[in-house]
């Protein structure tokens, strides 16, 4: 009795520690004079920080990019929830691997190929384009606003389709057919009545992109620092980072702003989709709407969808592979065919910090991953299972870290760990992975429990069984796909991590994702590519191996 | 197996707030009986069941099932759920959605360590039984829900329990399939010759079903006895309205007789049997069911229970007419027979047999 009234509170004191800790350390550090002693309150920092010249540009730049890609990214995914969703358009199975796949490429690799490909100097669609119509200069700059926008857009699709295709699919199909029957075209129907009544779904799915966007370091520092196109994140990196007087107070008072924005916004997501309850269940309606015939319209729309899928899934990869074998960036022909070797692969193989990087990214993948899972089972179990006002207070503190963009996260933890011991370690690294990605956890494991609804344990002790029999056979077995998913999704979260890793990192504690962005900075691209190969093979196969673990190890329990 | 409950409580406390779900509730289940909660919602039907079955831990109070004590307070006996030897059936049926049919049934029996070729043999007796012969490989949420209604009945029979319980185990069916089960249900339980106690809010679903109904509220067994018992006869006002349509008239004792005693209400003097032996004085009320009301056509109103009215509201639902008959200010409602030619401002004369109006203390 008593350890189980005490797990609720150790478990709020635990998460309250890696959620509120940092943010509460930037706030101190803001007002500090030093990096490391917390002394000499001062408000030089901020005064400092907001009357740069440079920053009325650098908010601009953030506006438009974030309103830029959230409006890419929630028009691309109407557009591919209504077809699936509503038209007779074929192979719709792709929509459910446009939805899923992206999110195994690491987001850093996609920004990358894109560079790869439409860099102003040498990008290979930008040199195919001249060589064929003959033109005098690149058509395409990727190093621009609206580059980094459309790439950001795209990689942000899928967390938009995914909010909006659910509200499609539950759309009540006779207010449209009402439509009609009043006289309405198919399109007049889908202005007037289905987007308005999607409007909170469209809202939604906006806001969420807004708050990806202020806190994505991948697109602003791959494709925005070459142009010289500074957002609030690389403004941050850029004063933490370069020069030789890294000024941590400073960075912290801008990473204010920014986090301020991102917990306004996130309140207004949590308010738009507080209607539409939180855990649906299956409806009782059994209506299949009636699928718009698109008749000629038929294949050239999905064309269009097949385009897109190619670009969001296959054109990086081939990209990356193709660059790992070139010896520099060429057209792809006869000449750079013959070509291909395996120097890049070689040398970074031999590389001493690259193989670190990924020793340590294994490390941190399968360990804080595994740690993660565990914290995240006890977390979703008193979420779920508990349902104290505590408990309330534990959920609304582990979905906290939501709504903290990375970088202002990671300079928290900075903060936190500057005098402890643990300082440049692998820890520090590990922590801040799991404070900052526990929801991935905590997500399936919560449906999972709540899944194991108390009937099914109940009913299986009337049958005969004990606790723990209870435990082994009914629990366990419904509990393991959630574990499986949930620690996919943070393993593979830990293994390209970006954005905390390039505050918190260290020499001798460089992961990944960080030694990518080295080799980008300095125009290694084969290296790179080569590398980001290894990153999705190891991503890939904790995906598949974790999968067929899961299904065995359930199947054995069950029977 | 007989059943014997003393003294139970269960409070819950929530919010600040207690909530007395079970208050002194004495009950002896007799064996072979099919034993029926009654009660409207939140009445503690559910919260009686799961501490006979050993789900919920109640506050005072003592269960025996048979010769042994299963739970007592001063005794501190408790024995957990999976040693009680019950059978249940959950109002969501409970089936465990990663196994399929023969795992779901077999389990009680996998949990005696029965060897596997007799659990075999007894899921596939027991699905004969419940109609779903050769099932056992079926995935349990690939069935329909009257399936996994019968699949939860097989599981609670397998291991030959002393009792079944049942927990609304018809309300999450459709209205046919309802009906359809309620009727194989009975038959099914006595040809079994157990002990069932099931619990239920629907009042012809416990007078078709039970040989004892208990009807329960606000966690007290207000009243228990056979469905007629219940019906014709009922001790309470609450059970006399819960377990079907009644007119309920006020009124005082003026006269009595042996078994009968005459009612002087609002419409005149009714005739009624007094089972409750009460005396002349006393305040009372009459319970008259609907379908008791008969039109008579006798304008000589010497005889007793015999009334003028006004028929009102009246409504054609094919196999009777119902309606209101307004006598002075007093509303009785009536069913009719659908051949009569009657309708709305009709004046007519009812009559009530006075061996159908009970008489209960108010
Ligand atoms: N776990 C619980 N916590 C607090 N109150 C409860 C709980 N379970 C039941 N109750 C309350 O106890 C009373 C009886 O509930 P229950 O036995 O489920 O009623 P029934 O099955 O007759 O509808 C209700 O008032 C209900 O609100
Ligand atoms: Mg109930």
């Amino acid at each position: 009795m008593t350890q189980k009234s005490l797990l609720t509170p150790s478990l709020i004191l635990m998460v309250g520690l890696l959620t509120i800790c940092p943010v509460f350390m930037l706030v101190l550090g803001s007002f500090m004079d030093g990096f490391g002693t917390y002394e000499g309150f001062t408000l030089s920092k901020y005064v400092t920080a907001y009357t740069d010249p440079g920053l009325k540009d650098i908010l601009f730049n953030t506006l438009i990019f974030t309103l830029g890609s959230a409006s890419v990214a929630t028009i691309l995914a109407l557009f591919l929830a209504y077809m699936n969703t509503r038209t007779n358009i074929p192979f719709k199975f792709l929509f459910k691997v446009i939805s899923i796949i992206p999110m195994m490429i690491p987001h850093i690799l996609f920004c990358v190929s894109w560079a790869l490909l439409l860099n102003p100097s040498n990008g290979i669609l930008n040199k195919l384009l001249i060589d064929i119509f003959g033109l005098s200069a690149s058509p395409f700059n990727i190093y621009s606003l609206s580059g980094m926008i459309l790439v950001e857009g795209l990689l942000d699709l899928p967390i938009a389709y995914l909010i909006i295709a659910p509200a499609m699919n539950s759309f009540d199909v006779s207010l449209e057919e009402s439509s009609k029957v009043c006289g309405a075209s198919n399109l007049q129907t889908l202005l007037r009545i289905t987007l308005p009544v999607l409007r909170p779904a469209i809202l939604a799915s906006a806001i969420l992109v807004i708050v990806r966007s202020l806190a994505s370091f991948a697109v602003p520092s791959v494709l925005g620092i070459p142009g010289r196109i500074y957002v609030l994140p690389t403004h941050i990196y850029r004063m933490i980072s370069t020069g030789f007087e890294p000024d941590y107070g400073q960075a912290s008072a801008i990473g204010m702003s920014a986090l301020a924005a991102s917990v306004v916004l996130i309140y207004l997501y949590r308010y738009l989709t507080k209607e539409s309850s939180r855990y649906v269940t299956i409806s009782g309606r059994g209506f299949k709407p009636t699928l718009i015939d698109l008749k000629t319209y038929k294949y050239p729309l999905f064309t269009v969808v097949g385009i897109l899928s190619f670009i969001l899934i296959i054109l990086p990869v081939i990209v990356l592979l193709y660059t790992s074998f070139v010896p520099y960036s060429m057209v792809p022909s006869f000449k750079a065919f013959s070509m291909m070797s395996l120097k890049h692969w070689h040398s970074v193989l031999v590389d001493p910090i690259s193989l670190l990087s990924l020793k340590n990214s294994l490390i941190l993948g399968v360990g804080g991953a595994t740690i993660g899972i565990v914290l995240s089972i006890f977390v979703a179990y008193v979420i779920v299972k508990v349902r104290t006002r505590a408990a309330g207070v534990l959920e609304s503190l582990s979905f906290l870290s939501f709504s903290f963009p990375g970088i202002v996260i990671g300079l928290g933890f900075m903060w936190v760990f500057v005098q402890t011991p643990l300082y440049g370690t692998l820890w520090t690294l590990l922590i801040g992975y799991i404070a900052t990605y526990l929801p991935y956890g905590i997500r399936p494991l919560s449906s999972a429990f709540i899944q194991i609804h108390d009937s099914l344990e109940e009913s299986s002790r009337v049958s005969g069984a004990g606790a723990l029999t209870t435990m082994r056979r009914i629990v366990i077995p419904l509990l393991i796909p959630g574990v499986v998913s949930g620690w996919i999704l943070m393993a593979t979260m830990f293994v390209r991590e970006l954005t905390l890793s390039v505050v918190l990192s260290r020499p001798g504690s460089e992961v990944l994702a960080v030694q990518i962005l080295r080799f980008s900075e300095d125009g290694m691209w084969g290296q790179l590519s080569a590398l980001g190969i290894i990153m999705i093979g190891i991503s890939s196969s904790l995906v598949i191996g974790v999968t067929f673990i899961g299904n065995k190890f359930s199947r054995i329990h069950a029977s | 197996m007989e059943i014997q409950i003393k003294g139970l409580t269960k409070l819950y406390h929530s919010e600040g707030k207690t909530i007395k779900a079970l208050d002194d509730v004495n009950l002896t289940i007799g064996d072979n009986t099919i034993f029926t909660l009654l009660g409207p919602s939140g009445c503690g039907k559910t919260t009686l069941l799961r501490s006979i079955v050993g789900l919920e831990n109640p506050d005072f109070g003592e269960i025996s099932i048979g010769d042994e004590i299963v739970w007592s307070k001063e005794k501190n006996i408790f024995i957990p759920p999976e040693k009680r030897g019950l059978g249940m059936v959950f109002q969501t049926y409970a089936i465990w959605p990663h196994m399929n049919v023969f795992d779901n049934v077999g389990y009680p029996l996998q949990n005696q360590g029965l060897p596997k070729s007799e659990i075999k043999q007894r899921v596939a007796e027991t699905l004969k039984l419940v109609q779903l012969e050769g099932f056992e490989n079926r995935p349990a949420t690939k069935l329909s829900g009257g399936q996994q209604q019968r699949v939860a009945l097989a599981r609670a029979l397998v291991a030959r329990p002393k009792v079944i319980l049942f927990d609304e185990p018809l309300s999450n069916l459709d209205a046919k399939l309802r009906e359809e089960t309620r009727k194989e249900l009975r038959t099914f339980l006595c040809g079994l010759g157990i002990t069932a106690i099931y619990v239920t809010h629907d009042r012809i679903e416990a007078l078709a079903l039970s040989d004892i109904i208990a009807v329960m509220r606000a966690g007290k067994v207000v009243e228990m006895g056979s469905p007629k018992k219940i019906y014709f006869n009922s001790d309470h006002k609450f059970v006399a309205d819960f377990i079907g349509r009644a007119n309920l008239i006020e009124g005082t004792i003026t006269e009595c007789t042996s078994h009968h005693a005459t009612l002087k209400t609002a419409i005149g003097d009714i005739i009624g049997i007094n089972n409750h032996h009460l005396s002349v004085g006393q305040n009372a009320i009459m319970c008259i069911r609907p379908e008791f009301i008969t039109l008579a056509h006798t304008q000589t109103s010497h005889e007793k229970n015999i009334f003028k009215g006004v028929m009102e509201n009246l409504v054609f639902i094919g196999e009777a007419y119902e309606g209101d008959i307004k006598i002075g200010d007093t509303l009785l409602t009536t069913t009719i027979e659908p051949t009569e030619n009657i309708h709305d401002g009709s004046e007519i004369f009812i009559s009530f047999s006075s061996e159908y109006c009970f008489i209960i203390a108010s």
